[in-house]
């Protein structure tokens, strides 16, 4: 074998370096080309991202799932406007917090709002908290559910908690036999409800007393907390509780899929806000208000309502859910029967209609404080 | 080495210095000055109130930080008395089989904590690999045994036992054998020659691991999510919860500066109180 001379090895490096430097200006060319979204989990899977990645080769494509929406906002108001182009995040946030903070701007309505036409009905009108108190378009629908609480209907059947509702978690029977998924934002919203609150609009201080007896009584009466939808599930499953409070077909979904058909999401029949006692959230994604923003943001919120990237969106890894999008029928056919069983499509629509909107909580600075004292307690 | 030698190495490690410098201290210090800001702001350009620390006391968060603590100095505690014999099996008697025990201590720091805690979620759980088997053979069941305050300490002990078993080695291997030897010369018995000669001569490493074990276990959120179901709630949660869904970062910043303040404290104090020159029998 042929000895490699120093005069060999620094024409190798010499050659080396002059192709980096050549390559150097398609390389910052390439950075530049580049779509980096924030989103709950669905978005960054490989059936979401692959298509779009194959129609912009050459451009980089990257997709971080959020734990929280919060959690997702404090990465925007810590400076990470600069990364971001898209964020995906629960309708309130959008309209409360975000927009008029300027950390995202308004969508094109001539492009988007067509897009509406083909939706389910109630977000065909078009749906309203897609829009600023201004009337512009910030963020598109997509993934939407009720979301009150779950129960395992070999122990308690679906029409006993539907007429029962909130107050279910009140009853001394009830005591050690339910978790808390602590969602703390949600926990407070449907805190609220059980002790026959409106969380939407400002509380005295005699909903205030009766918010705190409220949240020590079911802290009290749990026999677990977790943020985790998995550890909440398998509880569920292996009969360490029968219910679980907070949670939806987000949650149950996934157990529902694996043929638990055991474990399903109640709306409760009635409650204190207009005799509506369930909540749901439906996802907007937005524009991020990036001073140097990817060019592709907006096509990628196009990509999204096509019927097959509707599916992957709705059924990512994780957790199942339905998507506006399935009003239209190229949408709707491409998910099957067992799909629509996990997403309790039998019963969505009513339940839906006994929902109110997720909404900011008038009183949530004081509430957080009385909701987290009475979980430490 | 000369003046200009010296002088020049300095300078070189200037940048670097500065670099590190500002990475670790940068963030503390930002910790530091958002925890006396006003509550819900997202800026330091505002008056300083202190009002967070006012709300630890007032709201009771001081139960999540006794509770942190408390368990941790419980996790220590056992840890100490479970890794002692090990520790010392792995100078003293193990010999070559001392590697193997090392190698799977280490190789457990591959795995992530939560992966970890997962495995025993499943063993522990109503129907896991305890209950279930012993149901399925005996009929009889039980409730199952997460959701509780001692199964977060036994999560605390498991994670954190290589902190305490290779300082604890660190520090026995460091006892001579020929001062065990002379005290058994004289006379001593064997509670006498662990008490008098290996335990002052091992205080390093036993001071090491538990100032080691305590601190994360301290800081510890996963075992009392993943195994405890929040049973209790420990300061690392409420630092999160505030940051998150409280969205009060003035608070979870107050929070966090009083678990390093206590954790500095209680360091400083063991290591005030320990001479380490002095058990390592070097004169001063």
């Amino acid at each position: 074998m042929k000895k490699l001379t120093r005069r060999e090895f620094n024409k190798v490096l010499g050659g080396s370096a002059l192709m980096m430097t050549m390559g150097l200006p398609g390389k910052l060319l390439a950075a530049n080309s580049k779509l980096n979204i924030l989103c709950w989990e669905g978005y960054n899977t490989d059936d979401v991202l692959g298509p779009f990645r194959k129609l912009h080769p050459g451009t980089k494509v990257q997709a971080e799932s959020g734990t929280s929406d919060p959690d997702m906002i404090n990465k925007l108001r810590a400076g990470e406007i600069r990364v971001w182009d898209l964020i995906n995040v629960n309708q309130p946030w959008a309209r409360n917090q975000l927009f008029p903070e300027k950390l995202i701007k308004p969508l094109n309505k001539e492009k988007f709002l067509p897009y509406f036409e083909k939706m389910s009905p109630e977000f065909a009108k078009p749906y309203p908290w897609a829009f600023s108190e201004n009337a512009d378009l910030i963020g598109m629908p997509q993934r939407y559910g009720p979301f009150s609480f779950v129960v395992n209907t070999d122990k308690i059947s679906r029409k006993t908690a539907e007429e029962v509702g909130w107050e279910l978690f009140l009853d001394p029977k009830m005591k050690k036999r339910y978790g808390v998924l602590t969602y703390d934002n949600w926990n407070i919203i449907h805190m609220c409800i059980t002790a026959g609150l409106n969380p939407f609009e400002k509380l005295d201080g005699v909903g205030m007393a009766k918010f705190k007896i409220t949240a020590k009584q079911i802290f009290a009466g749990s026999k677990l907390l977790s943020d985790d939808l998995v550890a909440m599930n398998t509880a569920l499953i292996n009969g360490e509780i029968d219910a679980y409070f907070t949670g939806g077909t987000y949650t149950a979904s996934p157990a529902r899929l694996d043929g638990l058909t055991n474990i399903r999401a109640i709306t409760p029949k009635r409650g204190p806000i207009d005799g509506k006692g369930g909540v749901a959230w439906i996802e907007l994604t937005s524009l991020v208000n990036n001073p140097t923003p990817s060019p592709l943001a907006e096509d990628f919120l196009e990509f999204v309502q096509k019927p097959e990237i509707c599916k992957a969106v709705g059924f990512s890894e994780g957790t199942y859910n339905p998507v506006a999008q399935m009003g239209s029928k190229a949408v709707f056919k491409l998910w099957n029967k067992e799909e629509l069983d996990a997403i309790q499509w039998d019963s969505l629509t009513e339940e839906m209609e006994r929902c109110l909107e997720y909404d900011q909580v008038a009183s949530y600075d004081d509430l957080i404080k009385i909701y987290s004292a009475a979980k430490r307690s | 080495m000369n003046a200009r030698e010296q002088r020049l190495g300095i300078c070189s490690s200037l940048p670097l210095s500065a670099l590190l410098l500002l990475t670790f201290i940068a963030p503390l210090l930002a910790i530091a000055a958002f925890s006396i800001m006003p509550a819900k702001v997202f800026t330091l350009a505002h008056i300083p109130d202190f009002s967070a620390y006012a709300e630890f006391v007032r709201e009771g968060y001081w139960k999540s930080l006794a509770w942190s603590l408390g368990m941790a100095a419980v996790a220590t505690g056992l840890l100490l008395v479970i890794c002692w014999p090990l520790a010392y099996a792995m100078v003293r008697i193990f010999k070559r089989f001392t590697l193997i025990i090392t190698l799977l201590v280490v190789m457990t720091l591959f795995v992530s904590e939560n992966i970890r805690l997962f495995g025993w979620v499943i063993t522990l759980m109503k129907g896991g690999l305890f209950e279930g088997y012993m149901h399925s053979w005996t009929g009889i069941g039980f409730d199952g045994l997460l959701y509780n305050v001692p199964v977060i300490i036994f999560g605390l002990v498991y994670i954190y036992l290589p902190f305490m078993l290779f300082p604890l080695t660190q520090g026995i291997s460091m006892i001579p054998d020929d001062a065990r030897y002379a005290a058994a010369d004289m006379g001593a018995n064997r509670w006498q020659i662990f008490k008098e000669v290996e335990l002052p001569l091992a205080a390093p490493g036993i001071v090491v691991g538990s100032l080691l074990t305590f601190v994360l276990a301290a800081g510890a959120v996963a075992e009392s999510k993943l195994l405890g179901g929040q049973a209790v709630i420990v300061i690392s949660d409420d630092v999160e919860s505030a940051f998150t869904y409280g969205q009060n970062w003035p608070l979870g910043s107050a929070l966090a500066m009083v678990l390093i303040m206590v954790i500095s404290v209680l360091i400083v104090v063991t290591l005030m109180k320990v001479d380490l020159d002095k058990v390592m029998g070097k004169v001063k």
